[in-house]
């Protein structure tokens, strides 16, 4: 029983009408790196809370050290050596990072807090991460990526046995989890075990030796991850077999349908070009903030430009707001479903039908029963789980959501040109295939597809040609042959994005 | 047409009888009866003609209720109504004197009131960083100032010809005139709210403004045009106000924007935007109009009447809030 730091079994968590988690088990050997993979609502965050001490499970039992214990709250897994550290930091973002480090165990002497002592310990774990900020910034001036480097200094400032990442990685590029893989690596040489959530295969397979898949609040197993292939998981993942991840279409582009010329933005981007032809499929990738969105969000009269011209069809149109974009058949799927997509407390079917009440009124008066039919064939079309048009968005998970803005897209008839910004984004495996289904299906019926991802596999599965930019420019177009995760990720660092950080890396 | 999954989903409405009955709109109906027995009880001249004759005194600010509401309803707010009802009718005043015909004194009057609000329109889509609070703060400000220039050292200005205003004030049978204009905007702005595109809009900007625009709402045009509309209804109302008492002075319209807000708000629009409707809000007018009649009959001090309809008008925000936290508890019980 002591091969193990940490053993959980028989764990059942019941929530009043859900069974969250039913009799699932789990075990982490000392110094391993353990995934845990599942789609969206499979129960690992409440397995996790479970040993967190947040949720009390209804029945189970759970082990460290080989010792039973029995938390009463988070407070007693802290103390017994158990850190978590999320998606989204749960920081304090007018603090130092030093204060963030130390918050609830301070270093003092005599009730006098030693900020000389607790700044010097904080910088000593920063270096030991290789962290390319000091310890007196204040926690908000960091990004994501250096904010969850701070989490992790203070799960080792409290001396945590066993830390917990729950998809640390969704909010970084592909350089910024590079990084992390390396702290991950360094936690595990120095005798910490970790379990590892995330969403992404890569993830696992650069990290992990071992993998508990859930489904359903069920415990499905515990894999080798080098003895199991990636079809084989998603389909213990997903309880069904999904042949192909990425459907792209065998698709001849046709003639062009959109071309910008010489979009620049000061601060934003400079002199940007790009063509989309008919059926096809184009990446816009690059490290977050290389102006990718900040672009297409220009073309789509969101923002203005300073200069640019948009062609369709090689006509000259003029886009003075997102309603101008949308009669001409330019539409965004936004990067934030939940601020920008979707009205969270708006039924699903209003939001659907928003951009086309206009044309679906009569003299101005809305037609709330071609509304409601329409909402429902698109949203059955695109297979959302969802029991009526009238559920709250902010009801549904993230692929689902996601769905919806597609058939929100989809509503507009005189669609030409549609532009995804990442487009699966904190969705699951599952989802993410019928995303990916339907972007294809796009292609097939003629659609221009530009899908703005930091997400290589799919920037590699599904586009015809990839366009990377760095710092507000294009710096290089690569075709499906040509492309490969190395030539983007050149490509996209191309001139170093940022100096410093380049030589922190090496 | 089901997805490939053959999931079905539903279209059906709900049943809206029984969802009716228990809205808020529904309780503040009960309420109206329940106000209109009380004030009934209390005062033996509580008749419906008196209250008819009496209720043009309050009517005025019920004009100001239904763009307000727009405003509210975007998430937004404007403060400044009053002053521009006090600017409208300080200058339909002067113009009456200088001897405009009165057709051109009502369109003078109106056309200040909608000037003023395309200022705040204008100030408000050009710095939509700045709250509409602040905006509508400085104008409130502004437009009294000019209104106590133009009034001059006396500070008032009565009409030495207010036949036309008397004429406006006039009754068919025991109703006054007001009253089927106020209707009338009640049933445009509700039916507007309710039905129309421009309505759909109003709740789309007031949930989220964002997704709004991004979905192709032209958010700064539907704000213009309801800070505009706003202005244009503060001129309505200054001429049934100088109709009234023939005359403006600075005190003119004071406290006119928070009574419209109030009426909103305890009508069970949120000033946070997106929720509640128009019927609401004009239930909940008509119920303070009662009460403040019913009280006034039996010849409470004023001061008295707002601090019970201040009282009242936080009871009525807290409810909603206390049913909703009762309900979020019961919700995360069943979540945690």
């Amino acid at each position: 029983m002591s091969d193990y730091v940490l053993e959980l079994k028989g764990i059942t968590k019941i929530f009043p009408g859900v069974k969250a988690l039913n009799n699932v088990q789990f075990q982490l050997k000392p110094g391993e790196v353990h995934a845990l993979m599942g789609e969206n609502g499979a129960g690992k965050s409440t397995f996790i809370k479970v040993i967190t001490g947040v949720h009390k499970a209804e029945s189970g039992e759970m082990y460290l050290f080989g010792k039973k214990v029995d938390f009463k709250g988070p407070r007693d897994a802290q103390q017994a050596g158990i850190a978590a550290v999320y998606q989204h930091p749960t920081s304090y973002p007018d603090l130092t990072v030093t204060e963030n480090i130390f918050m609830n165990h301070e270093i003092k002497k005599n009730g006098i807090i030693q900020w000389k002592q607790m700044n010097e310990e904080a910088q000593g774990y920063l270096d030991q991460l290789d962290a390319d900020f000091r310890c007196t910034m204040e926690m908000g001036a960091l990004s994501v990526a250096q904010q969850q480097m701070v989490e992790i200094a203070k799960a080792i400032s409290t001396h945590a046995k066993i830390v917990i990442l729950d998809e640390p990685t969704a909010a970084l590029t592909a350089n910024e989890s590079q990084k992390l893989y390396k702290i991950v690596d360094k936690l595990r040489e120095s005798g910490v075990s970790i379990i590892f959530i995330s969403h992404r295969f890569e993830d696992m397979y650069r990290l992990a030796s071992r993998v508990t898949v859930f489904r359903d609040s069920q415990y499905i197993g515990t894999y080798d991850v080098n003895g199991i292939t990636n079809s084989e998981l998603i389909k213990h993942m997903v309880g069904r077999e999904i042949s192909d991840l990425f459907p792209k279409p065998d698709v001849k582009p046709g003639e062009e349908v959109i071309r910008i010329e010489g979009f620049s933005r000061t601060g934003y981007f400079k002199n940007v070009n790009l063509s989309v032809k008919a059926g096809e499929i184009v990446g816009l990738t690059g490290l977050v903030g290389a102006g990718r969105t900040e672009v297409m969000e220009s073309v789509c009269g969101i923002t203005k430009p300073d200069a640019g011209k948009v062609y369709l069809y090689g006509k000259e149109i003029t886009i003075k707001n997102p309603s101008d974009a949308m009669n001409n058949g330019i539409i965004l799927l936004p990067e934030d479903r939940q601020k920008t997509g979707l009205i969270l407390s708006w039924g699903l079917g209003r939001n659907v039908t928003l951009p086309i009440v206009g044309k679906l009124s009569k003299n101005g008066f809305t037609d709330e029963k071609r509304e409601r039919e329409l909402s429902r064939d698109l949203l059955e079309d695109v297979d959302t789980k969802a029991g009526s048009i009238f559920v709250p968005a902010s009801a549904l998970s993230g692929g689902n959501q996601q769905k919806v803005v597609v058939a929100k897209a989809l509503a507009q008839d005189n669609m030409k040109v549609i532009i995804m910004d990442e487009p699966t984004k904190g969705v699951d495996v599952g989802a993410k295939a019928e995303i990916y289904q339907i972007m294809g299906n796009l292609a097939k019926e003629g659609f221009a597809i530009i899908m703005i991802s930091s997400e290589m596999p799919e920037i590699l599965g599904m586009c015809d040609r990839v366009c990377v930019m760095c710092n507000g420019r294009i710096t290089g177009e690569l075709s499906r042959r040509e492309a490969t995760q190395e030539l983007i990720l050149e490509l996209a660092m191309e001139k170093g994005p940022d100096k410093k950080k380049q030589e922190v890396v090496k | 047409m089901a997805g490939k999954s053959g999931r079905t989903i539903s279209a059906t409405p709900e049943k809206a009888l029984r969802k009716a009955v228990l809205s808020w709109e529904g309780m503040l109906l009960v309420l109206f009866v329940v106000v209109n027995i009380f004030c009934k009880c209390i005062s033996p001249v509580y008749t419906f003609t008196n209250v008819l004759r009496e209720m043009p005194k309050y009517l005025t600010e019920i004009f100001l209720l239904f763009p307000m509401a727009y405003i509210l309803l975007m998430g937004e707010i404007d403060i400044s109504v009053g002053s521009i009802v006090c600017l409208a009718a300080t200058i339909s005043c002067i113009a009456g004197n200088a001897g405009v015909p009165f057709i051109g004194v009502l369109a003078i009057g109106l056309l200040t009131g909608t000037v003023c609000g395309m200022i705040n329109g204008l100030l408000t889509v050009k710095f939509r960083e700045l709250p509409t609070m602040i905006i509508t703060l400085g104008t409130q400000i502004v437009f009294r100032g000019i209104a106590e220039i133009v009034l001059g050292d006396g500070g008032s200005i009565s009409l030495s010809n207010a036949d036309g205003f008397r004429a406006i004030a006039g009754k068919i049978g025991p109703f006054p005139y007001m009253f089927f204009i106020v209707l009338l905007c009640a049933v445009i702005f509700t039916v507007i709210a309710e039905k129309r595109v421009f309505g759909r809009g109003l709740y789309a900007i007031g949930s989220n403004s964002r997704t709004a625009f991004y979905s192709g709402i032209r958010v700064n045009r539907m704000l213009f045009t309801a800070y505009t509309v706003m202005g244009l209804m503060a001129g309505v109302s200054a001429l049934f106000l100088t109709s009234a008492t023939y005359g403006a002075n600075t005190t003119t319209g004071k406290g006119f924007e928070m009574d419209a807000i109030a009426m909103a708000v305890f009508g069970g629009i949120s000033t946070a935007g997106g929720k509640g409707k128009l019927i609401g809000g004009i239930i909940s007018a008509f119920i303070i109009v009662c009460l403040r009649v019913g009280l006034g009959q039996i010849n409470m001090n004023p001061q008295v009447i707002l601090i019970i309809l201040g009282a009242l008008l936080i009871c009525a925000v807290l409810l909603p809030n206390i049913v909703q936290s009762i309900n979020m508890r019961k919700a995360s019980k069943a979540k945690a």
